[in-house]
């Protein structure tokens, strides 16, 4: 057995051995903290071709994991960083974050200016638009009516009992159901969020899975047929099963931007600034939003897309589609509890 | 015989300094925090509260905790009745083919645990494995779903942890001396006789061994089970978790895993009372005289 | 049919352990992104896998960290369980406890801890980081196996090593260690297994230029797993059971592999 380890070990070794001497590029590296495969690998490439600088690459699975180790790092070890809506918001807050330089990218003036100046940052001094989509209702239509899936509450319905999903994220489903006891998503009254909690534990009899993974395996194998999702989810989902559709729920969907930005331990700044200026070229931003189907914030990659693309409302929502959209924001520490111990209670069936 | 008191010196001091660095410090600070309270900016802030323990008196808190306990023992349960005749057939087996057959038992784990995951869900869903090899026997006649139901969820549990039963077992099955069963038999024992009288007293730490770590690491997972069972109900581990993660409360979360460890310690105070009055039993002559070495 | 029962039943344990993975085999070469359905074959996974290096880098990564963590974890779980067997010193209790604890401290608990420790320290986070981790996380694994292997063991023949005058570390290598043998190599699997599929403390303690297997899969889960991973699965795993075949080919003329009684 133990010459057995020893040979295994001695093959892996083997193995190993000719990356570890792969020496840095002249021109330093940038070390990009986001998820796994969210820029296509090729991106990263031809940046690195094109100016030299290396890529390193590193993942999270989930933005509260990235906040508290950028956090206890103290914005150390990582040049960008990608979190989303609320998790800047409170970065932003906290000073785990520093400012652009907004002279050094060039291709700025191809975002979206509906994108732009997001209630947690008016300037964009501290975020960069990456992508951006929303947080809205999947139905599959082979057993689901359109007019009985038109808002949040229509979830309750007797017909859809143990065949509903939602997302095991509690701010996204806290957000939903916020919207459907019609009051605001980022509401810090104690009576709101009680509302919130109230039409969720109505509807937890109905709910068949809370998804912690993408809801698209579910839907394609038919265990569940009504739900939420995001927009990118639902419309690869589509593609292998083409009854499912993406729906804006009257009473407001969620929208959410991951952004980049920049921690403020960050040792490769200028770096930073070119990634993410290459990023916004059109062309390459096109390739990014084709992987996962989101919507890119890039007005030229807009021209770039097919009509067919460019009207499905998936992917470009209309300003009637987003009327009762809301970004989910920071709410605070003490509201933040509130929501858990409701979350709680609801896991637990009291 | 200095050089053998180096050598003691050598491992009881090495192992404890990688002990008193890496697992007293973490769980003393963690003692600590738990007693703390929570900032709003700060994960935690010197302020002495008993807040945190008393929060966990919530019957939320304490469904969790039973949900889990559930979890774990049926799961640690179903690992050692699959587990235990397997790894005595793995310990009977011919010696040149055991260790290749032990090491055959772990290789499919090491491919990552959720991709096996995905795998259960391609086996248990509707139209999937089980249902299409159901209908080809006959045994059903429609398409079911056997996935967010409590079979997928101790299948997921059985299927990640089973080794961590099986090896230790087999480890001390392996070493059961067979002329101990071969005696019995002469005296007249019947088979199952000899299995209850000889081989399990016998095989008896290797079951605590491999039930501890079924039953810990089952405690704490989160992944498999709510993936499998669709996190209708929260676990332990999850709940710790967003403690840490997405609440931020990372004294209640302290506070939780300190009442963990305090089960444990009961836990280990039961099973010594149990063992050293199996000692006191005739059978296991040996086991009495390490019962009186503890002592 | 006395004989041939017992058979059945192992092979049915090992068709339950296996079959999963002949799955992800299966649909390593499926012609769907996210489908759990069959579409067809396809070999275009492992194009995108050959073409994704910082994957198999990572994989590699992983792999090293594995061996690494695991001989390092069965030399120091060894010597507790030794420790634990053998001597009286002072504070054995608490070093006896404090394996227990390691068993049970949820693995958020020590990354965040030992993250903590690492940062105060200095240290910079990788693979050394990342291996003090992984052989903290398996190391009650080690001890608690061989302590069960121990127990009960004769004592007589460690008595008698000694006074045929062996040394202590010599009574260890030769009559223990033989003695402990299956339980090592069974401490060494689970410790290579465990190290190979942490998340959540490898997260925490490793640094941007050592990713790990592990982080970039669960990674995936916000945006659905790619089955160029199950390529990758089917590789390692093809890999790994002709290593082993070739080890006991190569292993085969010499007849023994446990020095045993």
């Amino acid at each position: 057995m133990k010459k057995l380890a020893l040979l295994l070990s001695l093959a892996f070794l083997f193995a190993a051995c000719p990356d570890a001497a792969l020496a840095a590029a002249d021109k330093g590296e940038v070390v990009v903290y986001n998820w796994s495969e969210y820029i296509p690998q090729d991106v990263l490439d031809e940046f690195t071709d094109e100016t030299g600088i290396k890529v390193v690459y590193s993942t999270y699975e989930t933005n509260d994991a990235m906040y508290s180790k950028i956090k206890l790092l103290r914005g150390q070890s990582y040049d960008l960083v990608c979190p989303s809506t609320y998790y800047l918001h409170l970065m932003i807050e906290e000073g785990l974050v520093t400012t652009f330089d907004h002279a050094k990218l060039t291709n700025l003036g191809n975002l979206d200016p509906k994108l732009m100046a997001p209630p947690y940052d008016p300037e964009n001094k501290f975020s960069i638009p990456y992508m951006w989509g929303s947080f809205g209702m999947i139905i599959n239509t082979k057993y689901v009516d359109r007019e009985k899936a038109k808002t949040w509450r229509d979830l309750l319905r007797p017909e859809y009992k143990g065949k509903v999903i939602l997302s095991d994220d509690m701010r996204d489903t806290f957000g939903i159901a916020m919207h459907a006891a019609g009051k605001s998503a980022n509401s810090t009254n104690p009576d709101d969020i009680k509302a919130g909690y109230e039409f969720l534990k109505e509807l937890h009899p109905s709910v068949r899975v809370f998804d912690l993974t993408a809801v698209k395996q579910a839907f394609i194998s038919e265990e569940v047929i009504i739900g939420t999702s995001f927009n990118g989810d639902a419309l690869v989902a589509k593609q292998e099963h083409p009854d499912l559709e993406y729906i804006y729920p009257e009473d407001g969907a969620l929208v959410w931007i991951d952004s980049f930005a920049i921690p403020v331990g960050a040792k490769n700044v200028d770096n930073a600034h070119e990634f993410v200026n290459f990023l916004l070229r059109p062309e390459i931003a096109k390739r990014c939003q084709e992987e996962f189907m989101y919507s890119t914030p890039n007005l030229g990659t807009i021209e770039l897309m097919s009509p067919e693309e460019r009207n499905n409302p998936a992917l470009q929502p209309t300003d009637k589609d987003l009327q009762k959209a809301e970004y989910l924001l920071n709410v605070g520490s003490k509201t933040l509890m509130l929501y858990k111990d409701y979350w709680e209670k609801l896991k637990s069936g009291f | 015989m200095q050089a053998n008191n180096r050598f003691r010196l050598f491992s009881i001091s090495s192992v404890w300094l990688w002990l008193g660095l890496f697992a007293l410090l973490p769980n003393l600070a963690l003692f600590l925090v738990s007693f703390l309270d929570r900032g709003e900016t700060d994960f935690f802030i010197p302020v002495f509260t008993l807040d945190n323990y008393s929060r966990l008196l919530d019957p939320a808190f304490i469904r969790i905790f039973w949900d889990s306990m559930y979890l774990a023992s049926i799961s640690t349960l179903v690992c050692l009745l699959l587990g235990y005749p397997f790894a005595y057939l793995l310990a009977r087996s011919s010696k040149r083919m055991r260790p290749w057959l032990m090491l055959l038992v772990v290789v499919p784990f090491w491919t990552n645990s959720l991709i096996r995951t995905y795998a259960l869900i391609i086996i248990l869903k509707t139209q999937g494995l089980i249902n299409k090899l159901f209908i080809w026997l006959g045994l059903a006649d429609g398409p079911f779903s056997l996935m967010y139901s409590d079979f997928a969820v101790f299948m997921g549990l059985t299927y990640t942890l089973l080794p961590f039963m099986i090896l230790p077992l087999y480890a001390s099955i392996e070493k059961l001396d067979v002329r101990l069963l071969d005696a019995a038999k002469d005296l007249g024992a019947g088979t199952l006789r000899s299995f209850w009288h000889v081989t399990l007293p016998l095989t008896l730490p290797g079951i605590v061994a491999g039930s501890i770590l079924v039953f810990l690491p089952a405690l704490g997972t989160f992944y498999v089970p709510e993936i499998l069972g669709g996190a209708t109900n929260m676990l332990l581990g999850t709940f710790i978790k967003n403690q840490f993660l997405v609440a931020r409360d990372w004294p209640l979360g302290a506070a939780a895993s300190t009442i963990l460890t305090l089960l444990l310690v009961l836990l280990a105070l039961i099973y010594r009372m149990s063992s050293r009055k199996a000692a006191e039993t005739p059978l296991t002559e040996k086991g009495k005289k390490k019962g009186a070495a503890d002592a | 049919m006395r004989k041939k029962l017992p058979y059945a039943y192992m092979w049915l344990v090992y068709a339950f352990l296996y079959i999963p993975i002949l799955v992800v085999i299966i649909f390593s070469f499926n012609n769907a992104r996210f489908s759990t359905d069959w579409n067809g074959f396809t070999l275009k996974w492992y194009d995108l896998l050959l073409k994704n290096q910082p994957l198999m880098d990572a994989a590699v990564n992983s792999l090293l960290v594995a061996v690494c963590a695991a001989s390092l974890a069965t030399f120091m779980g060894g010597l507790a369980a030794l420790c634990i067997h053998r001597y009286k010193f002072t504070g054995k209790k608490i070093l006896q406890g404090s394996i227990y604890m390691l068993t049970i401290s949820p693995d958020i608990v020590m990354g965040i801890a030992l993250l903590i420790f690492f940062i105060s320290i200095k240290v910079e986070l990788g693979f050394i980081t990342l291996l003090i981790a992984h052989v903290t996380l398996a190391m009650p694994f080690v001890t608690l196996t061989v302590l069960a292997r121990l127990s009960e063991f004769n004592e007589n023949l460690i008595e008698a090593a000694r006074d045929l005058g062996a040394s202590e570390v010599k009574s260890f290598v030769h009559v223990l260690l033989p003695l402990t043998a299956p339980a090592v190599a069974a401490g060494w699997l689970l410790s290579f297994t465990l190290s190979l599929d942490d998340v959540l403390i490898s997260f925490f303690v490793t640094g941007p230029s050592f990713e790990v297997l592990p982080l970039k899969i669960y990674s995936m889960v916000r945006h659905g797993v790619k089955p160029d991973i199950n390529a990758l699965s089917a590789i390692m795993f093809g890999l790994t059971l002709f290593l082993v075949l070739l080890a006991q080919f190569l292993a085969r003329p010499k007849k023994k592999f446990l020095k045993e009684d």
